[in-house]
């Protein structure tokens, strides 16, 4: 019997001989890896960890979970998994937006890319047929006009979503992102990169939601999607937000619904978690100038949304005055304002603004191109460059992003292979402020101990998102716990990495962990895929999601010496209220390397064998 | 005293910060107030048992009041005091 949800059909596109294979989704490994992240991981494994990520031999995969699409809440995310020229590990990368959905509706569950055209391409994905189409046209130009060209409107106003890379992508940055809808990225890693390799330009999809799953068992179906949603509407994190009839936003509106993420910025500086002038602080006097509540008092024009989520923590802002007034863009997001914020001790949103709506069009990380320029500001404070930059040099900070994502310049080429490579080229690795050659998001870790031991342990590279230990530190969510406090953080840790890779797998929005947890994904799995799904087969689902990446990286050469912290963390206290405190990160691990059973960060042969990863 | 508030909290106090001349000792003694001169505040902060809300954080001096003495932790007249309603993000 096939699993419902899932479109049951796979394309394998050999951009080299430029051929289009379809196939049936192996049942085996969607009953154990649930889809999306946990699915594209073991398609890059079968591909071979030993891939060179630069190679045409890479793979690139798109793939839906089996929720993608349907009308469960939230479920409007789609995973972009490959091997990361950044890293060097496995990595998978998330976008929101629609074209998760139409994906699906056009009729798959995954594309995997393998091979390089001779000339720019595109993707044409129609009612279960893939077309490789000359995208020559297109080839030099940024996201927004690439989306433009393919004729993609904003949201469910259009039946054409379009995902694209934009010229840092074309010019091999290294940590290039895919985007769709102008401004929703798949961010981290470096996707656009390889695709940018393989001279794949854009992935333009065509479907409309009467191509959407409908479980069979409607009851059963309503009954747990009816239960996620009155969660997600009662949240106080994720209620939907509205205004009255003064624009005053109305009583019961959720924090992340009314402010977006960037609701966090004055939260997380008030503890002392701020990383500032390139983490050689950790609190920012100008953190609210960037914050979730200044742009919504002063900058707020829209609030759109992604398919089927009423948070719609999307912003939408216009910048109204100075140099780049008339800019319109979205994703003010927490990480970015951060990055372009605090870390380069800068508090104009203008700015902000600006060269975030540069990574949205180039298509680049943010978080990423946050960290470089701080590492270089902080290289020209300490003398390690003949061209400086100052601290809160906005428009200079505007310059070396376009140079950057064109590679124009000796500044913009070095930092476009990352903060760690540009570090080693200036003689000062110990600027780069980065795990296994991704740049940090925006919680110190030594304010927020537990995502200190997420950043280190973390299978793509510093990242916030494996294990998001700030709901427990920082929320209370499930319980609270001391953020200063390293005891314990590793088994806290290792819940929230499973309970992630399985709603990553599903593929649902994250913040749905901050009003719902296993018992629902086990309800909506249950009544979409037909399979039984108890809450510890979430977890243990997941734990096998987290080994199999664990199991890749370390068949690529990553072991325990790898899952660590640049030693400004270790040896150098932060500023504040974190005045005096480090990261205890050996502390940490161990007790973390316990509760995960690896031995130094290596999965045993008998945890494989447990988790059914190897016969 | 200056007690700043954050993301929903701020339209109920009318702005982004109140200021006490004469504050009281206790956590506890100065929400109760705050939620005394700003209609609406308490049912946002404290529960029907008077304690601090799930989720809601109080911070004093940049540390957790539920990692100190919770309603009954010791403030300075210097003491910096951020009051949060429910918040989270995560990108």
């Amino acid at each position: 019997m096939a699993l419902g949800g899932f479109a049951n059909r796979v394309a394998r596109i050999n951009l080299s001989d430029r051929t289009v294979a379809y196939e049936e989704l192996d049942q085996d490994d969607a009953r154990k890896y649930i889809g999306a992240r946990g699915l594209g991981v073991k398609f890059l494994l079968d591909n071979g960890p030993e891939t060179d990520p630069a190679s045409p031999d890479n793979m690139l995969a798109l793939v839906n979970g089996p929720l993608t699409g349907t009308d469960v809440t939230m479920s409007g995310r789609l995973a972009f998994v490959t091997k990361s020229p950044l890293t060097g590990t496995v990595t998978d990368s998330h976008m929101g937006g629609w074209s998760a959905a139409r994906l699906r509706w056009a009729g798959f569950d995954a594309l995997l890319v393998t091979g390089k055209a001779d000339s720019p391409v595109y993707l044409h994905v129609e009612a279960g047929q893939v077309e490789i189409r000359d995208a020559s046209g297109v080839w030099g130009k940024g996201i927004h006009d690439t989306v433009d060209h393919f004729g993609a409107g904003k949201g469910n106003s259009t039946d054409t979503s379009v995902m694209a890379i934009g010229q840092a992508g074309e010019n091999g940055v290294l940590f290039a992102s895919f985007l769709n809808e102008d401004d929703r990225a798949a961010g981290r890693g470096g996707t656009g990169a390889v695709a940018g390799m393989k001279n794949l330009k854009a992935v333009v999809v065509k479907g409309t939601r009467a191509g959407r799953y409908r479980p069979e068992d409607r009851e059963k179906f309503r009954a747990a999607q009816g239960k996620h949603l009155q969660l997600i509407m009662e949240s106080p994190v994720t209620a939907p937000s509205s205004v009255n009839d003064d624009g005053s936003l109305k009583e019961g509106s959720g924090g992340l619904s009314a402010f977006g993420t960037n609701v966090l910025m004055n939260a997380v500086n008030s503890i002392g978690g701020l990383g500032t002038k390139n983490s050689q602080e950790t609190q920012f006097d100008g953190a609210n100038a960037v914050s979730g509540e200044t742009i919504r008092d002063d900058f707020l024009v829209a609030e759109p949304t992604c398919h089927a989520c009423p948070v719609a923590c999307k912003k939408e802002v216009e910048i109204t005055d100075g140099d780049y007034k008339g800019l319109k863009m979205e994703s003010f997001e927490y990480e970015p304002a951060w990055s372009l914020g605090a870390n380069c001790g800068n508090d104009d949103p203008a700015v902000v603004a600006k060269v975030i709506d540069q990574c949205n069009d180039y298509g680049m990380d943010a978080i990423e191109i946050g960290n470089a320029i701080s590492m270089y500001m902080e290289a020209s404070e300490r003398g390690y460059v003949d061209t400086p930059l100052d601290w809160g040099d906005g428009a200079g900070m505007v310059r070396v992003a376009e140079e950057l994502a064109h590679r124009s310049s000796p500044i913009g080429n070095v930092l476009a292979d990352g903060t760690v490579k540009a570090a080693e080229t200036w003689g000062h690795p110990e600027i780069a402020m980065a795990v296994k050659g991704q740049a940090i998001p925006a919680y110190d870790p030594r304010a927020i101990k537990g995502e200190g031991l997420g950043y280190a342990t973390s299978n793509r590279g510093a990242c916030h998102l494996r294990g998001y230990t700030p709901a427990s530190e920082l929320l209370g969510i499930p319980v609270k716990t001391d953020p200063l406090d390293w005891d314990g953080k590793g088994p806290l840790l290792k819940i929230f990495q499973d309970l992630h890779a399985f709603s990553d797998s599903l593929d649902l929005c994250k913040f749905s962990a901050f009003a719902v947890g296993a018992p629902e994904y086990a309800a909506l799995y249950e009544s979409v895929v037909g399979l039984p799904m108890t809450e510890e087969d979430v977890m243990t689902a997941g734990e096998r999601v987290y080994n199999l990446e664990r199991y890749y990286n370390n068949r690529a050469g990553f072991g325990g010496e790898h899952d660590s912290l640049p030693s400004r963390f270790l040896e150098e206290p932060g500023s504040g209220p974190a005045e005096g405190h480090v990261c205890e990160l050996d502390q940490m691990k161990a007790q973390y390397y316990e509760a995960r059973g690896w031995d130094d960060g290596v999965v045993p042969e008998a945890k494989l064998r447990e988790l059914q990863i190897v016969g | 005293m200056e007690i700043r508030f954050y993301a929903t909290l701020r339209p109920i106090v009318g702005g982004r910060s109140v200021a006490l001349d004469d504050p009281p000792p206790t956590v506890g003694e100065l929400l109760d107030r705050l939620c005394g001169d700003h209609d609406g505040l308490r049912d946002r902060v404290l529960d029907e048992h008077g304690q601090i809300r799930q989720f809601v954080a109080v911070i004093v001096d940049g540390r957790d009041v539920r990692h100190l003495e919770g309603l009954q932790s010791r403030l300075r007249p210097d003491s910096e005091i951020d009051i949060f309603p429910p918040v989270a993000g995560g990108r």
